[in-house]
């Protein structure tokens, strides 16, 4: 079906609802509905299976305009459509569509926050990522609040967390983090656990929220580019290359054919140095510290790669609005390959590892399984959704940049279980490996940049990128200026984490440590937009019905 | 299933070099592209102030003494630069560039982060205006 086909399909589904329908862009369907339809008009799209729900922004229209506005964006292929729901500054409410969708939880409880949006029938009333104490009717990213507001602000940071220890005759509470040895980032989790046995977990994150959508409103477009590459500091370049893609859309200004392909080949650097990092984690997590040196001893070969084509190691500040800095010149190209070369047979070896050595075998199959109903019904992404078996991959959905001419294949596994989502990410570097030598066969001649204006011109943009993770998503406003009005980012962990805390209850309090590894957290991306999620917010089990639920697991 | 699986990895090890470096008396080697401190040519600048307007961390301050007589004074705040290399992208006079050699970033002290380039008697000049009316172009 082509986009135009699918945003016809959309339209006719969201009828009964429809007030007015605004074509942003061509592979984007805006449709105007009330508040009291929502509900109505998410579940027509998600039981017609029309995509999934990607994110929602939140969005204040100012103050004299009086309005708020929640976009709840549906991705179908390349294909956008977005529930555009108006509502009034004062008294904004919203009724929940988690119980149909259960990943928007997260989503319905960053605009609560952040917009003051009320969010009717939500299950938890627990502050998502302010701190307990913040005051209430003060909504940080309205635009009459203001960072001098923010500064003196007074709040304690005391966080209402259960106290540990015993709660019930067999059951005690184990809480871990914020500042814990074995977290690499901040975050608190609590696990109640019967015996072994984990009952209920719980998490929240948000020990490192920077504030930074809040904080591109005050900078320029190319000052955001680089406060956007510091959200994450594995996956840089995708961060600047989202952003830097939404603005050239607005700008409508072409980038070079050679520029996308340096920009490609540096996402499929930093995506083997993402999931060498990450298999190394978990390797260690699961106490099999040999396989964890030598996968990171490995990802030194590709650090060095990244450093010598870029400059940097970490934030390689690849890009630049209309193009890229760097050029891969015959050297470049060399050593690119000599690496390569090296690390396939490498990545050949730690597939070989992880899906022989039975000592690691132990702790990874059968362990953690989520399956394909699952997976969708969690709204996972990424290489977590490709273990399960679904095909879930912006590259190949709605490709972008250089992916048009340099596709990949999609990898993808079935059984849902932390080896699978092993085997997926070593896989994917292999045909990550294979477009970047493909790549750098056929670069493409030309200029490295194109001229950007500095005024980008208004409207509204989404510009979606796979990230090592799964699907980065950037929600990008011009009103014409030269700085943006609003940005919204939605990183991939977010929608990930449901996965640990649906995962864990049931397992042995041994196995944790290994579910978290097994999506490959990153805490500083999502902590832009922390969460707090409480596994069962969806449903609202009973400690009797979790209980019940961990012997079940056990004795089948 | 097997055991052992990386006992080889370990074997090869055993016969290899240490990889360890004798840090600060054996350094390795930065590549070519290597962004470290930024470095300025007042002869080559005209002070049309592009590179401060992009510097996402307000790093750069350019104080002109004598824009006809090509005077100028660069304050560069190493310790707010974050090393994106977009004052040197930005400049169309090639004046600016980031260094492979200068990186080691260690001091008792902040003010050491603060460098004034520019030819030494501008660098006095200004210093010495400064000093007149307390610190006036300190930290906007
Ligand atoms: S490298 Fe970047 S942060 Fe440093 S002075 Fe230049 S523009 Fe500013
Ligand atoms: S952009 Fe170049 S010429 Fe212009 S002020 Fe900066 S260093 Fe001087």
């Amino acid at each position: 079906m082509s986009t135009e086909q699918k945003l016809q399909t959309a339209e006719q589904l969201l009828a009964p609802w429809n007030k007015e329908t605004i074509r942003p862009e061509e592979n984007r369907l805006d449709v105007v509905i009330q508040p009291e339809a929502l509900h109505e008009a998410a579940s027509a799209l998600h039981e017609a299976k029309w995509g999934y729900l990607s994110a929602i922004t939140g969005m204040d229209m100012g103050v004299e305009a009086g309005q708020l506005e929640a976009l709840y964006h549906f991705c179908n292929g390349p294909a956008i459509t977005s529930l555009r729901v108006r509502l009034p500054r004062a008294g904004a409410v919203v009724p929940t569509i988690a119980d149909i969708i259960p990943p928007a939880t997260f989503f319905e409880r960053e605009i609560k926050e952040m917009f003051g949006i009320k969010v009717d029938g939500l299950a938890v009333t627990d502050h998502l990522f302010l701190p307990e104490d913040w005051p209430p009717d003060v909504y940080p990213q309205r635009v009459d609040f203001t960072i001098e507001q923010a500064k003196a602000m007074e709040v304690s940071h005391a966080d209402q967390m259960p106290e540990p220890g015993r709660v019930g005759e067999n059951t005690f509470v184990v809480p871990i983090g914020p500042q814990h040895p074995a977290l690499k980032e901040p975050g608190h989790f609590s696990f109640t656990v019967d015996g072994e046995i984990v009952t209920a977990a719980k998490m929240r994150l948000g020990y490192a929220h920077r504030g930074i959508e809040k904080a591109t409103e005050s900078r320029s477009w190319v000052e955001n580019l680089y406060l956007f590459e510091r959200v994450c500091g594995i996956c840089s370049h995708t961060h600047a290359m989202a952003f830097s893609m939404g603005v050239e859309q607005l700008a409508k200004v072409e980038v070079p054919a050679r520029a996308q392909a340096i920009r490609e080949l540096v996402a499929g650097l930093e995506r083997v140095h993402s999931h060498l990092l990450w298999l190394g984690v978990t390797a260690h997590e699961a106490g099999f510290d040999t396989l964890f040196m030598y996968s990171w001893r490995d990802r030194e070969t590709v650090m060095n790669l990244l450093e010598q084509i870029t400059g940097n190691r970490v934030n390689y500040s690849a890009n630049v609005l209309g193009g890229v800095k760097c050029e891969i010149g015959d050297e470049q190209s060399k050593a690119i390959k000599e690496g390569l070369t090296y690390l396939e047979t490498r990545i050949r070896h730690y597939l070989e590892v992880v899906t022989t050595d039975a000592m690691f075998l132990n702790r990874t199959r059968g362990i953690g399984t989520i399956t394909a109903p699952e997976a969708e019904r969690f709204g996972l992404l990424g290489p977590t959704a490709r273990a399960s078996g679904v095909a879930r991959d912006v590259r190949i959905e709605a490709p972008y940049g250089a992916y048009v001419r340099y596709p990949v294949s999609l990898v993808t596994e079935t059984n849902g279980d932390l080896e699978a989502r092993c085997v997926v990410r070593l896989k994917e570097l292999l045909v990550s490996c294979f477009a970047m030598r493909s790549i750098l066969d056929n670069m493409p001649e030309g200029p490295l940049t194109a001229r950007m204006p500095r005024k980008i011109p208004a409207g509204e943009t989404v510009a979606r990128v796979e990230a090592p993770r799964g699907e980065l998503f950037y929600y990008i406003k011009s009103n014409g200026g030269e700085i943006p009005v609003r940005v919204h980012v939605r990183t991939p962990s977010l929608c990930n984490w449901v996965s640990v805390l649906e995962k864990a209850v049931g397992r042995q309090l041994a196995d944790v440590p290994m579910l978290i590894a097994g999506m490959d957290p990153c805490f500083s991306c999502n902590d832009r937009v922390v969460t707090v999620e409480d596994s069962r917010t969806s449903e609202n089990w009973s400690w009797k019905r979790l209980r019940e639920y961990g012997i079940e697991y056990y004795s089948r | 299933m097997k055991f052992g699986t990386m006992f080889t990895d370990i074997l090869a090890s055993f016969f290899k070099k240490n990889s360890t470096q004798l840090y600060p008396f054996e350094k390795n080697p930065t590549p070519e592209r290597f962004r470290g401190n930024l470095y300025y040519d007042p002869a080559k600048c005209t002070g049309c102030c592009l590179c401060v307007k992009d510097c996402p961390s307000k790093a750069i301050e350019l104080v002109t003494i004598d824009r006809a007589a090509k005077r100028f004074v660069l304050k560069y705040h190493m310790d707010r630069c974050v090393y994106c290399g977009q004052c040197a992208l930005n400049c169309r006079f090639k004046c600016m560039g980031m260094s492979n050699k200068d990186w080691e970033h260690a001091a008792l002290n902040k003010e050491e982060f603060l460098v004034y380039y520019g030819k030494e008697e501008d660098v006095r000049e200004m210093l010495e205006n400064i000093s007149k009316p307390p610190a006036e172009s300190e930290h906007k």
